[in-house]
């Protein structure tokens, strides 16, 4: 009884209310800012769950924050073949030659511009399941919160980073994302505001970078 | 099946061995010959064996009823004859041959049909298709016999009782069955079916025995050659032989001792070999007249089925097909091409694809005939998969996830970037058909100065208040010019100042400084460093 028990346990679409509390161990991708790996739990980005990004606009910095975590995800690992950087609908050209120059390699790129909202998270869900992404950034405004949770179900047991980026009017609608973070630009740099993680109260991290 | 040519490759059969020179070569330096006399030398030859398959009624192919009292007619109006019968017509004394007039007057019942020879043609073709199920060497004999090199295939279909067998039941039918003969020579092979003379003759040595008894109507040589024949007292092929060749040769024709050489194997005769289609295609009349596109799919998956089917044959795959949806005479046709990134065989690849997008097919009429041409026919190659998900790439994957992608939000929305050597920051890059890289390059950092993250679709006139650029309030340089000044010769040329600088919003931005022909300052914004 106990034993099978523990099986249906092990399933991964089975919640438990005490998984913060008995530290159910995800896989972490650092995501190289000191100040914001020290606190989020287990000590970076969480991989194969769903992270919501809230932006007050476009170019505050959201692809530094991420960049480190980028280039980590992209290393390759032995026993594992390249996989995708994969953007869907970004609302400008995300630069060749200074994806270069972050350490990115141009030719792992994946764009896809899909104007429906539906067909987006259609392209996120059909990139899950072929297993040939590391990261998925998608830019997604209003969407169906059913959408979220089957996308989280989608990513659940793997390795993949996979970030929504959602404008900050979004933040009091309900949301399925495991770690909700708000990005709040000042004159010395930027500071996150953790929304939502798991066994936490909201936290105040400043300065993630300055100027 | 598509395993065994390769495998023929790798295992050839010899059976005569090359000769050992070497003990005569010792010989001769102990007495050495001036000019030593040519060594017959025996070539090693592949033995064949050649089966060949008749179809003595094949002109009932355009016969609606096997068990109706139906006969095939041949001729002009007036002068026409039998050329094959049903089984019941023959029970009433119908024979091949037999005037129309004769036999209308034995079977007042009998139904008639014109001869076809297009249908005959065709039906012969699909045979010939069918029959690469056995050989990779297939050749038509027109009008009615398939001509198979079957020496290969002995073992796989366990011996030549078994593969007879085979043949027989994937190829004939009970309207339309084959008279099968086997002879190490094509031409043997054939007459030996003329004459429906089903024992198989394996070897060179039986030959010139089972050919004796043969009347010389099987050849097929001209009518004044076989009337020559009979004038001469020969009626069959073992007599013709007998005669001398030089004799045979002037007084008949010089085919006919060429012919006879060719049947007993003595010279080679080359076969054309039948080579499929190089495309698939293939039609469905539609029952009834459709206008949704959920009937259609039954209609489709079933061509594409039938794809799979002249594809696994070959060993080959497609990277496209095309359907053709017709409308109404007068409407025209909606046509849908599908592409893949990988070649594929199976259905079910194209099915996925199929799917996505007959749902979004806009149908202007009623459907009533739906056409599949395949592209240009590649030979498969296996993808890897991998074994229970350990050591695969994720090739396939890749590609299948492209198809998906580009089959629902068309070509333009999917695709991937390069670097292009160029100072003009919008045409410093490309976008390309993404692939997957085997490996991961390391990036090439080019240029040195900064580049922002986004980049603009078009640059973003400024305004400029007291000298200053504005975005949102008044920018702050923080780090420039960077003179970019090139491309005069395309008629694209570019001469800008670059700076970064500093929103009030603490953005950092990439903005550029132009001067007109006046030597007017304007400023526009270019990126945004996110």
């Amino acid at each position: 009884m106990k034993a099978s028990l523990e099986a249906i346990l092990q399933d991964a679409g089975v919640w438990r209310g005490l998984e913060a509390a008995t530290a159910v161990v995800r896989a972490r991708c650092p995501s190289g800012w000191p100040r914001l790996d020290a606190t989020l739990a287990g000590g970076g980005w969480p991989l194969g769950t769903l992270i919501e990004l809230l932006l007050p606009a476009h170019g505050l910095g959201e692809l530094r924050l991420l960049m480190p975590a980028l280039c980590r995800q992209l290393m390759p690992s032995p026993g594992d073949g390249p996989r995708w950087l994969v953007w869907i609908s970004p609302p400008h050209e995300p630069y060749p030659p200074a994806l270069a120059q972050s350490g990115l390699d141009p030719a792992r790129m994946l764009r896809i511009d899909a104007p429906q909202p539906a067909d987006r998270l259609w392209a996120v869900e059909q990139v899950l399941h072929s297993g040939s992404a590391a990261v998925v950034l998608c830019w997604l405004d209003a969407v169906d919160d059913r959408w979220l949770r089957r996308l989280k179900l989608a990513v659940e047991n793997q390795s993949v980073l996979l970030i929504a980026l959602r404008p900050t009017t979004r933040r009091q609608t309900h949301s399925p994302a495991s770690l909700r973070i708000e990005l709040v630009p000042t004159p010395q740099g930027l500071d996150l505001m953790i929304l939502k993680e798991r066994g936490r109260a909201p936290t105040r991290v400043t300065r993630v970078f300055g100027e | 099946m598509a395993i065994r040519p390769r495998l023929r490759r790798l295992l050839p059969e010899r059976r005569v061995q090359n000769v050992n020179l070497d003990l005569f070569a010792s010989t001769e330096r102990v007495t050495p010959h001036p000019t030593p006399p040519p060594m017959p030398r025996v070539l090693p030859q592949p033995a064949q064996l050649w089966l060949a398959v008749r179809f003595p009624t094949l002109p009932l192919v355009v016969v609606p009823d096997p068990a109706a009292v139906q006969a095939v007619v041949e001729g002009l109006p007036g002068r026409q004859w039998l050329v094959a019968v049903t089984a019941p017509a023959r029970h009433l004394g119908l024979e091949v041959g037999l005037s129309r007039a004769a036999a209308e007057i034995r079977a007042p019942s009998v139904a008639l049909y014109e001869r076809c020879p297009e249908r005959e043609a065709q039906a012969l073709q699909a045979r010939a298709r069918a029959a690469f199920a056995f050989t990779p060497f297939v050749s038509l004999e027109a009008p009615d016999t398939l001509l198979l090199e079957i020496q290969g295939s002995l073992r796989l279909f366990g011996g030549l009782e078994a593969l007879l067998e085979r043949v027989r039941s994937t190829l004939a039918t009970a309207l339309i069955p084959t008279v099968q003969a086997t002879a190490p020579t094509v031409r043997a092979a054939l007459w030996l079916a003329r004459a429906r003379v089903e024992r198989p003759v394996r070897s060179m040595v039986e030959l010139p025995g089972a050919l004796a008894a043969l009347p010389l109507a099987v050849t097929g040589f001209e009518a004044s050659v076989l009337q020559t024949c009979e004038r001469m007292g020969v009626s069959t092929l073992g007599e013709l032989i007998r005669l001398p060749r030089d004799g045979v040769a002037r007084r008949l024709t010089p085919d006919v001792p060429r012919q006879l050489d060719e049947a007993l194997g003595r010279t080679p005769q080359p076969r054309r070999r039948h080579v499929l289609a190089e495309r698939f295609t293939d039609q469905i009349d539609l029952p009834a007249e459709s206008l949704t596109t959920d009937s259609l799919l039954p209609w489709c998956e079933h061509l594409l089925a039938a794809q799979q089917r002249f594809l696994v044959q070959r060993d080959a795959a497609v990277a496209q097909c095309r359907f053709r949806f017709q409308h109404r005479s007068g409407q025209g046709a909606t046509t849908l091409v599908l592409q893949r990134s990988l070649p594929a065989t199976q259905a079910a690849e194209w099915q996925i694809l199929l799917t996505e997008r007959l749902g979004r097919l806009p149908l202007s009429a009623p459907v009533v005939a739906i056409t599949l041409r395949s592209g240009v026919v590649l030979p498969a190659v296996p993808l890897d998969e991998g074994i229970g998900g350990v050591g695969h790439d994720g090739k396939a994957a890749a590609a299948r996830l492209l198809d998906r992608l580009r089959a629902r939000l068309g070509e333009e929305a999917v695709h991937g970037v390069c670097l292009v050597p160029e100072h003009r920051p919008e045409y410093a890059y490309a976008r390309v058909r993404p692939t997957l890289p085997a490996m991961t390059a390391d990036p090439a950092v080019w240029p040195i100065a900064p580049r922002p993250l986004w980049l603009l679709a078009a640059p973003q006139s400024l305004p400029v208040r007291e000298a200053t650029p504005c975005y949102g309030g008044p920018l702050r340089l923080l780090s420039g010019p960077e003179r970019i000044e090139s491309g005069w010769w395309s008629g694209q040329g570019v001469a800008r100042d670059y700076y970064v600088a500093c929103a009030a919003s603490g953005a950092r931005v990439w903005i550029f400084c132009e001067r007109d022909a006046d030597g007017q300052r304007h400023w526009f914004l270019h990126g945004v460093f996110a």
